[in-house]
Parts: structure tokens; sequence; C-alpha cells
């Protein structure tokens, strides 16, 4: 909220020359008591940065901590060794701007689809009477106009995970946390919606992590991709992503160097993978 | 479906399965009042069973020269202050120790060994503490329900989804932001189930404290009633409250619908 508006951030270049970096992990590890009464590794030395601005994302098998780092640069779980910086103070509870999507849709069952993006206005602190407003736009840039009413379980998987998205985009945090957000959509809402991110996120340069299983969405995504290993989690490899922006997110496709990306990512997460 | 239309089915009033519902509802009525009647027509005295026109009877005339309604009202008073005050502390106490699990734990043999003991053998003890006057009524109805508001805040606690908390954690909510509207929402059905268990464990404390000592309430007319071998008193009170338990039912029903919006 502190930060300075800036230009969106152009491609390749490397943002933190100019700004302090959004998130910085210095050497964590987080373990976890197993039932059996030892501890299991989740986390093992993980340092990572990310650039104000930056788009990264996080790939690798189900089960190497992914989900885990989103909630450790939260705060939500506390590290168990090493520290995490967030806007340039150490994170020991959920600091301001950091909105949060979980892998789960969370969306509150009671509420409807419009309650529930209300409560996170309501958090950001935007007056009453600019609520509806922000909720009417939110919901047809999601497709969700005539779900407004509806309570989540009279709505399908994909209709809770785009309004899972709206209630984060009404948040509007600097810092995105985004753990497997289309996973249950089809691939054309998949298409417009990451188009979509895109859009806001080149407008507003905030910063994303982003978790997920579709190496070509991480790549059509990102500024860098993150290949994680594990358990325990650690990263395993790091790829930039030069391809021009702003970005098509479809058409970035045809590109032999998105092919080429994509094709070595592959062979890095290589055999044990779950990946489609 | 367009898209200006509203696309849920609006309910009726009256819908078929509701028209069944009744129907059948109606037809145990007749069936069991039907065996009553020919039972104490036919094989039985209704010295032991009375009968139903004599029950309907009586019923009727002790609504037109109120009694029903002193005795009743009595009762139901009882049992709704029992079932306040047994909310309220529950309720309460639950809050108190789902915050400090260990007291819980220590707790929990005592809690269970208290719940199990029963009323009855309390009774004079609640006589000599309370008097006989309205408050040992109502603390009997007090005793019967406080346990089940308790283990239910408990239960109902335990089971908010720990994902929802720690959303609104991440958006920064305070704690009384979450208790407000994540958890309270999220108990409101185990409050529900715990009243409506509540509304006739109520009725019995309160039943129960009259008979034990009282000169008003539907107990005391029961307990008279029985005295003087009217079998048609005894069964005249016992029909008045299991109306009442029903229409109180009923009402904690309503109250739920109108502050649970329909999942
Ligand atoms: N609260 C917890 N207590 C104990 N172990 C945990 C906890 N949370 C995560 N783990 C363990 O950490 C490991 C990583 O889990 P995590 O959810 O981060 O994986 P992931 O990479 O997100 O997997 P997926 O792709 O399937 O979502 C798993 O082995 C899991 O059992
Ligand atoms: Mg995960």
């Amino acid at each position: 909220m502190e930060r300075a508006t800036s230009a969106p951030q152009t491609p390749g270049e490397s943002p933190a020359a100019c700004a302090p970096p959004r998130v910085k992990v210095v050497g964590v590890s987080k373990t976890f008591p197993t039932p059996d009464g030892g501890v299991a590794r989740v986390i093992e030395n993980v340092d990572l940065t990310l650039a104000e601005g930056e788009f990264l994302s996080i790939v690798g098998p189900s089960g190497c901590g992914k989900s885990t780092m989103l909630r450790l640069i939260s705060g939500l779980t506390p590290v168990s060794e090493g520290r995490i910086v967030v806007a340039g103070r150490e994170v020991t509870e959920p600091p301001p701007g950091v909105g949060f999507m979980f892998q789960r849709d969370t969306l509150l069952p009671w509420a409807t689809v419009s309650e529930n993006i209300s409560i996170a206005l309501e958090l950001n602190g935007t007056p009453p009477a600019a609520r509806p407003a922000r909720i009417a736009e939110l919901l047809k840039l999601l497709g969700l106009e005539r779900y407004a009413d509806y309570r989540p379980s009279a709505i399908s998987g994909g209709m809770r995970q785009r309004a899972a998205l709206g209630r984060l985009l009404a948040y509007g945090p600097e810092l995105y946390l985004m753990d497997e957000p289309f996973g249950a959509l089809d691939a054309m809402t998949k298409m417009i919606l990451g188009r979509e991110l895109l859009r806001i996120w080149s407008q507003d340069a905030k910063s994303v992590v982003f978790v997920t299983h579709d190496i070509e969405e991480a790549v059509g995504l990102s500024d860098r991709v993150i290949v994680m290993e594990g358990p325990p989690g650690r990263i395993k490899s790091e790829y930039r992503i030069d391809l021009p922006r702003p970005r098509d997110f479809r058409a970035v496709r045809l590109l032999p160097e998105f092919r080429d990306l994509c094709e070595r990512i592959w062979g890095d997460i290589g055999r044990h993978s779950e990946a489609e | 479906m367009s898209a200006e239309t509203d696309v849920r089915p609006a309910r009726p009033f009256l819908s078929p399965a509701k028209v069944r519902l009744w129907f059948d509802r109606l037809l145990v009525f007749v069936l069991s009042v039907g065996a009553w009647y020919v039972v104490a027509n036919t094989i039985l005295d209704p010295f032991w069973i009375s009968s139903p026109e004599l029950v309907a009877e009586r019923l009727w005339r002790i609504t037109l020269n109120g009694d029903l309604w002193w005795h009743s009202s009595a009762t139901v008073w009882q049992a709704l202050l029992g079932l306040a005050l047994g909310l309220v502390v529950g309720f309460g106490f639950g809050l108190l120790l789902a915050r400090y699990p260990r007291l819980a734990e220590a707790l929990d043999p005592y809690i269970m060994g208290l719940y199990s003991l029963p009323r009855i053998a309390l009774a004079p003890l609640f006589i000599l503490w309370f008097g006989i006057g309205l408050l040992s009524k109502v603390m009997m109805a007090f005793s019967f329900v406080v346990f089940i508001f308790l283990l239910n805040t408990m239960q109902g606690l335990k089971e908010v989804d720990r994902d929802h908390i720690d959303l609104m954690r991440s958006m920064r909510a305070s704690p009384a932001f979450i208790a407000r509207r994540v958890q309270l929402p999220a108990m409101l059905p185990w409050l529900f189930a715990a009243a409506r268990i509540s509304v006739g464990l109520a009725l019995i404390g309160s039943v129960l404290g009259e008979l034990l000592g009282a000169n008003r309430g539907l107990g005391w007319y029961v307990e008279h009633a029985s005295g003087r071998l009217d079998t048609t008193g005894v069964f005249a009170g016992l029909t008045a409250l299991m109306i009442i338990a029903v229409l109180m039912n009923q009402a904690v029903n309503l109250l739920e619908r109108w502050l649970t919006p329909a999942k």
C-alpha cells in the first residue's frame, strides 16, 4: 500500500534493480510434527526473491510444498527456520496488502456470491456506498452477473473459483498469492481469465506468486518460473521467461520460444510429475 | 432461462409434497385417536385410559374457564427462562472452554458426570436451595438444557472450517470480525440443533419441578388429577404439554428459517 505507483514493469529487465523486492525469502525451512511423533521436513532451505511487479509461477509435483510456500509467505503459517520479508517488513502475521486465493475454494457457504465478494471490500476499507458498483463490475468481468444472489452450493465448481477470484480482485492486494486458481476451469474459461489476469496485472504492476500444475499456463503468464521438487520442498531450477510483453495469453503459445521453454521445463520435472 | 429472469423456482405455499405431508400427519392422528377411542369404548374402562371425547371435553372446559392458560403459562414461562439461562450460560461456558482447551480437557469427565446425573434425584436439593417458587423450576429446566448448549457450542466451534478463518486472517480481519462473520454463522445450525432438543427438555424440567412442589402449572395439574384418580385430567394435562412442545419446536424452526438463509 505504501508503494509508489510506478509504470508497468517492462519485460525481461530485472525490476529488482529499481525497487526493493516485494518478497524476500531467506533460508526458509518448514517442519510439521508427524502423527507418529516425529517431524516432517516440508520445505528445505528455500531462498527466493520476488521483485516489485514481477509475475512468478511455481510448478512442481504434487506434495512438493507449493501450497506451504504460499502459506509461509502469507504469514498464516510461521516459518521454522529462516525469514520472510514482505514489503520491507519481516512476516510474523499476515502482512497488509496480500491477497491469498486458496487451492480449495473457501467461499462462505451461507453467503451469496456478491456477499462473499463484499466481505473483501469491507476488509480493505471500501466505503459501503462504493461497494455495489465494484461488486457489479467484478461480477461482469467474471461472467457471474446472473449468479450474484446464488449461494456457493448452487453454482458450479468453475463458477465458485471465479467467485473466489472476484473476492481476491475485490480485496485489491499489492501481492497476489494464487494457489492453482484456474484448476477447476475448462480450457476456454481458463484462457479468458488468464488473459484478464494478465491485463489486470499489467495495468497495476502488482506482484504475483502463482502456483500451478499447468506448465503452459505458467510460461504464458510469468516473468519467471520456478520448478520445485520434494518433499522436502526445494527449488530445483528457475527459468526466466523472456517472451514479449504485453503478451497475448493464447497467441504466445504459437511462438517457438514458448514451446522450447515448456519442453525444457517438462524435461526438468521429468518422470515423477503428476502434472497434466 | 434468460438473463433477466430469476431462475430460482418460486416456492409455492402449498406444494403437493406439503399437502401429502399434512395428509399423512392427519392420518396418523386419526388412526391413533381412533384406536384409543375404540379401546376406551370396548376393552378397557375409561377409568384407566380415559377416552378422546372425555379429554377433548375437559380441554375445552379448562380453556373456557381459564385454568388451561393459568397452568400452561406458568409451565411455559419457567421453561423459557430455563432455556434462556441455559443458552447464555452454556454458550458462554462453551466459548470459554473452546478458548482454553486445557481447561476443557480437565473438566471433560466432570461435565460428562454432571450431565448424566438423574435430575429427579437432584430435585430435593433444588427445593432446598431454591425454594418451591419459580426459581427451583427454572433451575430444573436449566439443569437439563445447559449441557446441550455447552456441548453443541464446543462442537460447533470445532467444526468451523479452518480455511475460512485463515482466509479472513489473510485479509487481516480482526478476531471480532471473524467471530461475527465466520464463526457465529457457521455455528448457528449447531445452536439451533441444541435449541430444538432443549425445548422438550426444558418443558420436562419445568414439569418435573412442578411435580415436586407447586401450586400451579401443568405438572401440578397432572399430579393433582392423578391424586384424585382423575385419569381424564392427567390425559388432558399431558395432551396440553404435547401441544405446547410441538408449538415451541415449531417456533424454533421458524426462528431458524428466519435467521439462517437457505443453503
Ligand atoms: N499442516 C500440515 N501438517 C502436516 N503436514 C503438512 C501440513 N501442510 C502440509 N503438509 C505436508 O507438506 C507437504 C507439502 O504439502 P503442500 O500442500 O504444500 O503440497 P503442494 O505442492 O501444494 O501439493 P499439491 O500440488 O498437491 O497441492 C505434504 O507432504 C503435506 O503432507
Ligand atoms: Mg497445493
